[in-house]
């Protein structure tokens, strides 16, 4: 693994406080405020006096560059406050969402990671063929899918018509299962939101794939192996998906870490309590501090997945290993 | 060597979670009538008791939207927030099914003369969930915390109560500063009743994060569960004062949005919907056993407001034709396929007691055309637009794109405007935009940002007729959601009569002339009053009671017929 170099430490550091200046900058930019959040839905009814004393309350009263600074020292302290809403823990908030989120992100990327590649293998191996070219047309159909509208169809027939499987939430309500029964419960709940971001991740692995390996396919080392003698399996296996797979692991890596952002849509959809909506139902209250930790996490984990990709590559692909 | 291995652990993990899912019973059958060994009941002590030959009736209902811990300072929404709220709590009176206010913790209600002192005894066999008797200390308490702790709605509610006083072993006297004839129905049925014991700790309600521990009312429904964006779980309160509940077991549901709500209400997994159902489904739902609709009229209203503070809206005239170009019977029948009531240009709903058959909504194109020309808005470049002070009659109207009937409404009105030759685009933006356009920071001393907008009230703002004067008094003190800048000295002087009017049939009559000043005035333009329309399966639970005005979700819809007010 090669050292990361001063300059690129630097690089991710200048693009951290970049980004989470921003995340501070965007709720403000907003039009709308955190009132009604705050104040609840009967703010109107409040005399100008209490309304300033709500405002009061959570500091949005003190100047933007005053709480400019009280973010990046509770940003600094990895101190990510109080929700308006709830008044509740915001690390406490996104913990309880966060597996959830990961259950159906992770479960579809690695799902769609695996159909994708072996997909996309082979239909760069098919190049130019029926097969091929079938499979392409299908895989760009399906990414020109909406997502609320596959879930919304897949509730349709799974749910109202068939009934095999709940069409919201991620367990039963007041349940009260327990062990297997519990577990159960939450693998029938979290097949139909995999089912549909697994549908729509395939085509974006499986086009990956399929033009690195094309790009590989047609370079001289190959047509030196297919000289040399060796199969096609070796050839296909041995060189072209060995070096292939680089740009679909950077792929991979960046989807993984938008799983931390949650599915917004498929989370609505599927009304499943995960990352996405709380970030939805923050960013429709105006929850300043939410959306600031949310966006936060997101922006961490964006990083992090960029460096893990940064520090894989020259691993897989020996051509990137700086001498 | 790490590669090869991921994928059969792949392929286990997913027959794993296959064989969960087939081995699990058909959600559809999940019902609480299935008797289904697997269900939604399983193992759960409070409900299968081998002893009682019934089977306890549980009751999924479905909302949008989380609502925090549901306590009087935590609950979001007004609807139906509050009502969920009030599952919970208790009230001093309590609303039957006209909408009328009835005694309910308060056995006796008396006021004087004029109307400026409420006497009231309180029941002496209501009891706190955790057990303590609930007393009349307990009702000067809750007074007296929500007139020093601010909530929006108590509080307001609260506004010109000058003394609490206790009188004997039950009775409370509350004393107005001024004659208030609706203090029965927008305080003594809206204010929750909250323990002294458990609230008297709390010094600062607004910084608190509560748990459900704190959620000790006195209701037919206790908290005892609460997962948030997930699920509530309410139990009944086996010693309520007014009898035990018809309903054992209340779930109420989050749902993320109302598609994802019908589609539970269609598969079976939910109950009854909490929420509105839209025009479009009524028909659709009934059509499906064993779903029934229960649809009445309801006090919300959908309005087209204009900023009445700057040209040209601040001319009556270009008020008047605007009124006159909308067809507010074109919109029930197009947008609500007739399941609402034309609004009536004096914002009083026909229901009413009040209502002044007088006044009714008139469409006039031609009418509109002629009062525009009249007053010098001609159209003199021949683009189809008239201009004013040489500019074209060209606006943008605001709405809120997740309210898919104001966009309908919008689009209709703006095509309805564009016959008489005023211009508007329509804009569609998210809530909370949307609001700060129109009220900014709820507050409208902060003035407007808009030239016209969809807009639309909540139920309580119509209930309450007297209530006019909030909407169209030019005094931001009074009228305090006069969002469309509106004034008029005639207008200020009857609304601010009413407020304080004592004689009923006084204030009949200066209900009814002001009907027709807003009329003539037109302060906004008032579309449609909504019916409410509410989808349950009639096998579960049946008995909902429709309040007039209120709809189905109340804790009179959950007891059975002789607890009922």
């Amino acid at each position: 693994m090669r050292p990361l170099g001063l300059r690129n430490i630097f690089r991710y550091l200048a693009v951290f406080v970049v980004a989470v200046s921003l995340n501070f900058m965007l709720p403000r930019l907003m039009p709308g405020n955190p009132l009604a959040l705050l104040a609840g839905v009967d703010v109107g009814l409040m005399t100008p006096a209490e309304r300033a004393e709500v405002i009061e309350a959570v500091g949005l009263d003190a100047p933007l560059i005053q709480q400019f600074i009280d973010y990046w020292w509770s940003v600094l302290r990895l101190d990510l406050g109080f929700s308006f809403r709830s008044e509740r823990q915001i690390s406490e908030m996104i913990m309880e969402r966060l597996p959830w989120t990961l259950l159906i992100t992770v479960g579809s990327l690695a799902v769609s990671a695996v159909v994708g590649i072996v997909l996309g293998g082979f239909s760069a191996w098919r190049r130019g063929k029926k097969s091929d070219l079938s499979l392409l047309t299908g895989m760009i159909s399906l990414q020109s899918l909406p997502s609320f509208w596959l879930g919304m169809l897949l509730i349709s027939v799974f749910s109202v018509q068939l009934g095999w499987f709940p069409s919201f939430g991620a367990v039963t309500p007041a349940s009260d299962f327990e062990g297997w029964g519990h577990i159960g419960d939450i693998a029938k709940h979290a097949i139909l939101p995999i089912v549909t971001l697994t549908v729509l991740s395939i085509p974006g692995v499986y086009l990956t794939m399929r033009y690195a390996m094309l790009e590989v396919l047609g370079s001289d080392f190959i047509r030196t192996a297919r000289a040399k003698g060796a199969s096609e399996a070796r050839v296909l296996f041995g060189h072209v998906a060995r070096n292939a797979i680089a740009p679909v692991v950077t792929f991979l890596a960046i989807r993984f870490a938008f799983a931390f952002g949650g599915s917004v849509i498929i989370e609505t959809v599927f009304s499943y309590p995960g990352l996405g909506r709380l970030i939805f139902e923050a960013v429709s209250g105006r929850d300043y501090p939410v959306m600031q930790a949310t966006f936060l996490v997101f922006t961490v984990a964006v990083l992090v997945a960029n460096l893990v990709a940064d520090l894989l590559y020259p691993i897989l692909d020996p051509r990137m290993r700086v001498r | 060597m790490k590669k090869r291995l991921s994928i059969p652990i792949l392929i286990a993990c997913l027959t794993l979670v296959a064989a969960a899912c087939s081995s699990e019973s058909d959600p559809t059958t999940t019902t609480v009538t299935g008797g289904d060994p697997t269900t939604t009941l399983a193992g759960d002590p409070t409900t299968t008791t081998a002893a009682t030959p019934a089977e306890p009736v549980v009751v999924r209902a479905a909302i949008t939207g989380d609502e925090d811990t549901i306590n009087p300072y935590t609950y979001i929404s007004g609807f139906p927030g509050w009502n969920l709220l009030m599952m919970q709590y208790d009230t001093l009176m309590q609303l039957d099914a006209d909408g009328v206010p009835q005694p309910w913790l308060a056995d006796t209600i008396s006021a004087n003369g004029d109307l400026t002192e409420y006497t009231l005894t309180i029941v002496d066999n209501a009891s706190w969930h955790d057990g303590t008797p609930l007393t009349v200390d307990d009702v000067k308490f809750s007074l007296d915390y929500f007139i020093e702790k601010a909530t929006g709605r108590f509080s307001r509610d609260l506004r010109g109560v000058v003394a609490i006083a206790v009188s004997g072993d039950n009775g409370i006297v509350i004393s107005l500063a001024a004659p208030n004839p609706a203090f029965d129905l927008v305080a003594l049925a809206d204010i929750p009743i909250i323990p002294r014991h458990i609230w008297e700790g709390i010094d600062d309600p607004g910084e608190r994060a509560f748990d459900i521990s704190t959620n000790v009312g006195s209701g037919p429904f206790m908290m005892t569960e609460y997962e948030s964006d997930q699920f509530y779980r309410f139990v009944s309160n086996p010693d309520y004062f007014r009898g035990v509940p018809a309903v054992d077991e209340l779930v109420v549901i989050v749902f993320a949005d109302d598609a994802g709500a019908l589609a539970a209400i269609r598969s079976g997994e939910v109950d009854v919907s909490f929420e509105r159902v839209s025009p479009e489904q009524i028909a659709l739902l009934d059509a499906q056993d064993p779903l029934d609709i229960s649809q009445g009229p309801e006090f919300t209203t959908q309005m087209i407001n204009f900023d009445a503070s700057k040209a040209p809206f601040s001319d009556v005239v270009v008020r008047q034709a605007m009124s006159l170009a909308i067809d507010s019977q074109d919109i029930v029948d197009t947008v609500y396929l007739g399941a609402a009531t034309v609004g009536s240009p004096g914002w009083v709903h026909p229901g009413k007691p009040a209502y002044n058959p007088a006044v009714e909504a008139t469409f006039d194109p031609a009418a509109a055309n002629a009062l525009l020309e009249g007053a010098g808005y001609i159209d003199t470049d021949g683009d189809g637009i008239r201009e004013f002070g040489g500019e074209p009659m060209s606006f943008d109207m605001i709405t809120n794109s997740s309210d898919s009937l104001r966009l309908r409404i919008a689009e209709l009105t703006a095509a309805m405007l564009g016959d008489v030759g005023i211009e508007i685009t329509v804009v569609s933006v998210e809530t909370a935009t949307w609001e700060e356009a129109v009220w900014p920071g709820f507050d409208i001393n902060n003035g407007r940002n808009y030239d016209i907008a969809v807009w639309g009230w909540s139920a309580p703002v119509q209930a309450n007729t007297i209530r006019i004067a909030d909407l169209v008094n030019s005094d931001p003190g009074i009228g305090f959601l006069n969002l469309t800048g509106f004034s008029n000295a005639e207008v200020d002087a009857i609304s601010s009569q009413l407020l304080t009017e004592a004689d009923p049939a006084t204030s009949q009559q200066l209900i009814g002339d002001l009907q027709v000043l807003l009329a003539d005035q037109v302060p906004f333009v008032l579309l449609a009053y909504p019916d409410g329309a509410y989808v349950y399966n009639s096998e579960v639970y049946a008995d909902w009671e429709f309040i007039a005005g209120q709809g189905i979700v109340s804790k009179v819809s959950l007891l059975p017929a002789s607890a009922r007010p």
